[in-house]
């Protein structure tokens, strides 16, 4: 075997051992970590919800399910859940529908539609905590910019305590929810509404489709898929929101704004029940999951289709 | 006749109508962002006057320079005078975090997409089911058992508590809109640059990576906001090291300034902000990608 050939034989080999053992080295890492940081706490989550957690004696008690009976019995639980449903309602339907408004808008051929899109994006670039302190800003009972609008339209002879009262305080929470999640949900609508081909309008108009029937059959139909994804974001987010809440009540005024993630943060971190705390989340965490999965189901199917 | 007429009437109900809901848009925007912007350029006097002055009458910059120096209060009785000290470092620690997120998602997510997109391996099928579960569990119901170990593992009140655990919990997105990326592109030209005897790492570095730049960027800038945005393991994890937490201690003092507040945040928003603005091109392009198809 000459030199040359030797030197050939090997290359392939390494060739061959390459294409075999690339993958694994490539994905090691983030497969490594996923499973460090996300597979295994959720399993410990589970092991949790079933036991008694003693932090100072570092002790962890296995007990069954008395933490899921508790949590199911106690009436704050089911609080936090009629609480959660509203809010999530709000945070459901007004950026869906707004959002799809804004899209609608910034598809027309307009001046301003340049900085339309750009504003566009502002709300969703914040972090939700500024956001919290800027809705803060708009409902204060002493310097609100809300308050402020209604005196000098002269609506209101005097501020109203809007954050002292309970359901204002729920609305005006997830009004800020629904803020950023509007532009989000626009973004989305708004790059599903450009790839509408403009000769399926004009072919309608031929065959005499009125505005609201091209919007009805066209544009609604055509953004389905986009519309149902975000319905499922702004769902998911109606039940994970903490942030925003966070800042603005802390749970108030009274348990007004408990939603189940502040629920979750009380059990946890001021309680320090981590038992309690964990039995919440997989609560919490089977409401989103159950969400999800329809989520993953419809976008891989589509991506099949897609490729 | 009448058709033409009916024609132009509604073209100029539809301009009434666009024009009427871009004012919607530009309050429904506008008027928070506004209203904070506002308050940092006045004086604490100002803020609560009866009516609101929409405009400040004597605006000031006065606000901006204290946060940055860390010296605030000394106009009257407006909160304590050093509360913002912390404001400046804090913002140090975001950046330190948002970059090294960045730069690890990239690298673990890229390798990671890469292989999805161009091997086909044992279990890869099953393995990227299992990386996209994971973006289906909410990270807010993990919090207790990472809690514990980062305690554990003595990494409680670091800001290595944050980058490790942001990175991981961004990488199933990345790697999705990655191997959308790798996937789109033509692996003739790759395999035409192996052909010609370039090695795979070669084939990468000067064939794919060039052509993914749009993606990496959108993948990067995402994952620079969500570093810079998470509030709820900054929190938990640490004791307001970075901006988010920190906003959220100066909110818990009993006697808050306000309108330095109002600087201070702003001063926070503008990394993000101008990142987003920059990219946003990438940035609706990688979030439309991202949601949509993934």
């Amino acid at each position: 075997m000459t030199v040359a050939q030797a030197r050939k034989t090997s290359a392939q080999e390494r060739k061959h051992w390459d294409r075999k053992w690339i993958p694994y080295v490539l994905l090691a890492p983030a497969i490594i970590t996923i499973v460090v940081v996300i597979l295994s706490p959720l399993v410990t989550t589970i092991y949790y919800s079933f036991s008694n957690i003693d932090l100072i004696r570092d002790r962890t008690t296995f007990i069954g399910f008395d933490n899921y009976v508790e949590l199911f019995s106690s009436r704050l639980f089911w609080k936090a859940v009629e609480i959660n449903l509203k809010f999530a309602a709000i945070v459901v339907v007004v950026p869906t529908l707004m959002g799809l408004f804004f899209a609608v808008l910034l598809v027309e051929d307009f001046v301003g539609r340049g900085l339309g899109r750009t504003l566009l994006i502002l709300p969703w670039a914040l972090p939700w905590i500024v956001i919290g302190l800027l809705w803060n800003w708009v409902v204060h009972s002493q310097f609100g910019a809300l308050n402020g609008l209604l005196y000098s339209l002269g609506l209101i002879d005097k501020y109203i305590p809007f954050m002292a009262d309970e359901n204002w305080a729920l609305v005006f929470t997830a009004m800020a929810s629904a803020w950023r999640q509007t532009s989000f949900s626009a973004i989305l609508l708004l790059a599903a509404l450009q790839t509408i081909p403009e000769d399926l309008y004009d072919a309608a108009k031929v065959d005499g489709a009125g505005m609201r029937a091209r919007f009805r059959f066209i544009t609604i139909a055509w953004i389905r898929p986009t519309l149902t994804i975000v319905l499922l974001y702004n769902i998911v987010l109606g039940f994970l929101q903490f942030d925003a809440v966070w800042i603005m009540t802390q749970g108030g005024p009274g348990d007004a704004t408990m939603l189940i993630s502040v629920l979750l943060y009380r059990y946890s971190f001021i309680n320090f029940d981590l038992g309690m705390g964990a039995a919440v989340s997989n609560v919490l965490g089977l409401i989103t999951m159950g969400v999800g999965l329809i989520f993953v189901r419809l976008t891989y199917r589509s991506q099949s289709t897609y490729s | 006749m009448s058709a033409s007429s009916q024609t132009s009437w509604q073209v100029a109900a539809r301009r009434v109508a666009t024009y009427a809901a871009f004012f919607c848009l530009l309050f429904w925007v506008g008027f928070p962002v506004y209203y904070m912007l506002i308050t940092s350029f006045m004086d604490p006097p100002e803020l609560g006057v009866k009516p609101p002055h929409w405009i400040p009458q004597e605006p000031t910059i006065e606000n901006y320079r204290e946060v940055i120096i860390g010296q605030t209060g000394q106009r009257g009785d407006y909160g304590t005078t050093t509360e913002f000290s912390r404001m400046m470092p804090a913002l140090l620690n975001s950046t330190f975090v948002s970059v090294s997120v960045v730069l690890l998602n990239l690298l673990i997510g890229g390798m990671a997409a890469y292989a999805f997109s161009r091997f086909d391996f044992r279990f890869s099928r099953f393995a990227y089911l299992s990386v996209l579960m994971t973006r289906v569990l909410p990270a807010l119901s993990l919090i207790v058992p990472l809690f514990i170990i980062l305690r554990k593992l003595k990494l409680i009140n670091t800001l290595w508590a944050l980058i490790f655990t942001y990175t991981i919990f961004i990488l199933p997105l990345t790697i999705w809109i990655l191997r959308e990326y790798f996937d789109t592109l033509a692996r003739d030209i790759e395999e035409m640059a192996l052909i010609d005897g370039a090695t795979r790492r070669q084939a990468f570095r000067l064939v794919v990576a060039p052509l993914a730049v749009p993606g990496l960027i959108a993948v990067g800038v995402m994952s620079f906001m969500e570093a810079w945005s998470e509030f709820f393991f900054a929190l938990t994890l640490t004791n307001s090291l970075t901006y988010p937490p920190l906003l959220m201690s100066f909110r818990n003092l009993h006697q808050v300034n306000w309108n330095a507040l109002a600087a201070a945040t702003t001063i926070g928003v503008l990394p993000p902000v101008i990142v987003a603005f920059v990219f946003q091109r990438y940035l609706v392009r990688g979030l439309s990608e991202g949601a949509v198809k993934g």
